[in-house]
């Protein structure tokens, strides 16, 4: 009797649980997020270098031209503006504008003073309809930063930098008055790398490279051809060094004519400085 | 003599250069501006970081002769230098017939434009005439055939039958005016000379110029010779040889050929090798099973001992400071190399590559130590530094031993056997450029002089 009450007990107990468990899992379905197909372009260096060219016929821009930049700078920069001093115009309007807004703040903040315009716009916008704003806005920039964070867990420095500016813009530009990319092509300086490479003959007992870094200046006429011997800026001692000296000069002189520089671009390639840097070589 | 042109000179305005960084940095980012990054009106600054080392054209007119009878002497003394430059492996000689102007005056500037058209770099050209005395009169300047200047001239004044010595000597001096080391050519090569079937091999010691001519014989092969090894600052060699008795360490004036017996040990001595003063041998010596290095102070006659293990210590070597000694030692187990101070002192291993290692050599640059690698059944020829890294095996095959380096360090001298009998080879210190040294018959154990100048 005691056997059977047991086996009852314990079968009772085991229908429960396994009851309980059949009905308290539920299985949800597993989860993939889809991952977003990324559509990617394969560009020769030629279109590349076509493309950032910029087009003589394209639309002048109304305002600056933004240089193409992937971080923030980590420093907000202030709001005075160097051009901004120079012309006498332009200043008065911005003294104009700040004074009344921002006497007490003792550092004048960019991003803060956006974001204080915004609402205001909106607001203005927003009066007929009265709904209430969706984020309540944070006058003072927050002191935790996505970008900052980021930075942080970047561990890869100081091997790669990124193109930093002020704020980010992926869109290549027309090109700016500073950038070289608008005259003289990633093809025609490989071209011209790739030359010097190839004629220059590094004498082969170099042991210590740091010490046969050699600079050299050279400029052209206009087919390419050296105007005068070229000069070397750098200094050494020993037959090594002049050996080295020697090899860097030869293969200046082997390479002319440098027909692949074209001549529109003449101002940016008559006047080269040429690092002939063993260091890569020789390690030892 | 120098280029004046190329001299340095301080200038103030120099751009910014473009470094390693940048360049990633440009690629990673795609931007094209980083690659040149000047504003127009600047300097454009590019970085060349790899270069392509190749055997330079040079072209090397007959010498000039003073006189028609000289003539042929001229035309040797340019073949010599010839050889001696293209056997380097670091020139090419631009085949003669490709030259279109032909030097008549060595004084006058060649035209520079006749050898570029040539793809030459380098011309070197020379006269030699015939003095009053009887003595030579051997002349060369080397031009930079690009920049358009004279890179080195110098002349030499000797007695005709050493017109080979001046060769080399002048074929040294190009190679250091182009490759900026000491060449090795004006050097001798110490080796045992192999003749007769395999079983009654007769061993002689013999002495010749680095390209094989001159072949003179020190021994005269009725006892066997061993491990040859030059004094590096004497005429003198020191040998291992043996007749009836025990194996022993010798020393011989070449010149002289006067011989006698280093120290009065009562077993074996052998594997012997100078000091880089030249004042002491550094040995083996058997004892039991065991063999121990010793040194012998050859003035003083004293022997110091180095090393007491019960192990074999062999092949010694000092480094070329004097400093260091580096040496064969199976205390470990295996033969591997080990470096120790020369007084004496505890030994580190230096050798921990594949296999077993041997007979190492230090490099008269100090940079390498060279050794024979037993791989398996195999016998490689490789180098490491004397720190143990960077070891490399420059060749390997069936037998490939006693490795012995050129005065300058760059090249290699040893000796493999593919069966019948061995002979000498040569190979660069980076493992290119192997090639065969001709010999009379067969030859092994050499050993490179120091330059002979």
């Amino acid at each position: 009797m005691q056997m059977r009450t047991a086996s009852a007990i314990s079968t009772g107990l085991h229908v429960g649980v396994l009851l309980w468990a059949t009905l308290s899992f539920t299985g949800e379905t597993f989860h993939v997020t889809p991952a977003q197909s990324l559509p990617v372009d394969l560009v020769s260096e030629k279109q590349f270098s076509e493309m950032t060219k910029g087009i003589k016929e394209a639309k002048k821009p109304t305002e600056k031209p933004k240089p193409l930049v992937e971080k923030k700078a980590d420093t907000v920069k202030p709001v005075e503006d160097l051009k901004a001093k120079v012309t006498e115009k332009q200043e008065v309007k911005a003294t104009a504008q700040k004074a009344p807004e921002t006497p007490p703040e003792p550092k004048p903040d960019p991003i803060a003073q956006k974001i204080k315009q915004q609402p205001d716009q909106k607001e203005a916008k927003a009066q007929p309809t009265p709904l209430p704003p969706k984020r309540p806005h944070i006058p003072q920039q927050p002191k935790f930063n996505a970008d900052k964070i980021a930075a942080l867990l970047d561990k890869r420095d100081p091997t790669r930098q990124a193109a930093t500016g002020a704020e980010l813009n992926s869109a290549p530009s027309l090109g700016t008055a500073m950038g070289n990319a608008a005259q003289l092509s990633q093809s025609e300086l490989d071209a011209l790398r790739a030359r010097l490479m190839a004629l220059w003959n590094p004498p082969v007992g170099i042991q210590d490279p740091q010490d046969y870094v050699i600079r050299i200046r050279i400029q052209l006429d206009r087919t390419g051809r050296l105007v005068s011997p070229p000069r070397v800026l750098s200094t050494g001692h020993g037959q090594l060094y002049d050996t080295a000296r020697d090899s860097a000069v030869r293969a200046v002189f082997r390479g002319q004519p440098f027909d692949m520089l074209k001549p529109d671009h003449y101002d940016v390639w008559k006047d080269i400085e040429v690092t002939f840097d063993p260091r890569d070589m020789f390690r030892g | 003599m120098k280029p004046s042109t190329f001299d340095s000179f301080p200038f103030s305005f120099v751009g910014p250069t473009l470094n390693r960084r940048h360049v990633l940095a440009g690629a990673g980012a795609g931007a094209l501006a980083v690659l040149a990054p000047r504003r127009a009106g600047a300097v454009l600054s590019i970085d060349i970081n790899q270069g392509n080392i190749q055997p330079m054209p040079i072209a090397l007119p007959d010498f000039v002769a003073g006189t028609p009878g000289e003539a042929e002497m001229a035309r040797n003394v340019t073949s010599v230098i010839t050889a001696d430059l293209q056997r380097s492996g670091l020139f090419a000689p631009i085949n003669p017939q490709a030259y279109i102007e032909k030097i008549t005056n060595t004084d006058a500037v060649p035209r520079f434009a006749d050898w570029r058209a040539i793809n030459a770099q380098a011309l070197a050209t020379g006269r030699l005439t015939r003095q009053g005395d009887g003595r030579l009169k051997v002349e060369f300047r080397l031009w930079d055939v690009f920049a358009g200047q004279q890179l080195d001239g110098k002349q030499y004044f000797t007695s005709p039958d050493n017109w080979r010595r001046i060769a080399h000597i002048i074929a040294d001096a190009i190679y250091q005016t182009l490759t900026g080391e000491k060449g090795y050519f004006d050097s001798r090569i110490v080796f045992v000379d192999e003749t007769g079937p395999k079983r009654q091999r007769i061993k002689r010691l013999a002495i010749m110029d680095q390209d094989g001519f001159g072949v003179r014989y020190l021994t005269r092969g009725d006892e066997l010779v061993l491990t040859p090894r030059f004094n590096p600052s004497t005429q003198e060699i020191t040998y291992m040889a043996y007749g009836q008795g025990q194996p022993k360490v010798y020393l011989l004036n070449i010149e002289t050929g006067q011989r006698e017996i280093v120290g009065n040990f009562p077993g074996m001595s052998f594997a012997p090798r100078f000091s880089p003063d030249g004042q002491k041998v550094i040995m083996s010596l058997q004892q039991g099973p065991n063999a121990n290095l010793f040194v012998m102070d050859l003035r003083s006659k004293q022997t110091t001992r180095l090393t007491d293990t019960p192990a074999i210590d062999t092949a010694p070597c000092y480094s070329p400071d004097g400093k260091y000694i580096c040496f064969e030692s199976d205390r470990g187990g295996s033969q591997q190399i080990y470096v120790m101070p020369a007084n004496g002192g505890p030994a580190t291993r230096i050798s921990f590559g594949q296999g077993r290692h041997a007979g190492p050599v230090w490099s008269p640059r100090g940079d390498y130590i060279a050794f024979t690698g037993l791989i398996g059944s195999q016998f490689a020829i490789g180098v490491l530094k004397p720190d143990g890294s960077g070891e490399r095996i420059l060749t390997e095959g069936f037998h490939n031993e006693g490795p012995t380096f050129a005065p300058n360090g760059r090249v290699i001298m040893f000796f493999r056997d593919l069966g019948p009998g061995p002979f000498l080879y040569t190979i660069d210190i980076t493992g290119r450029n192997e090639l065969k040294v001709p010999t009379p018959s067969y030859a092994s154990d050499p050993a490179w002089s120091p330059l002979l100048s």
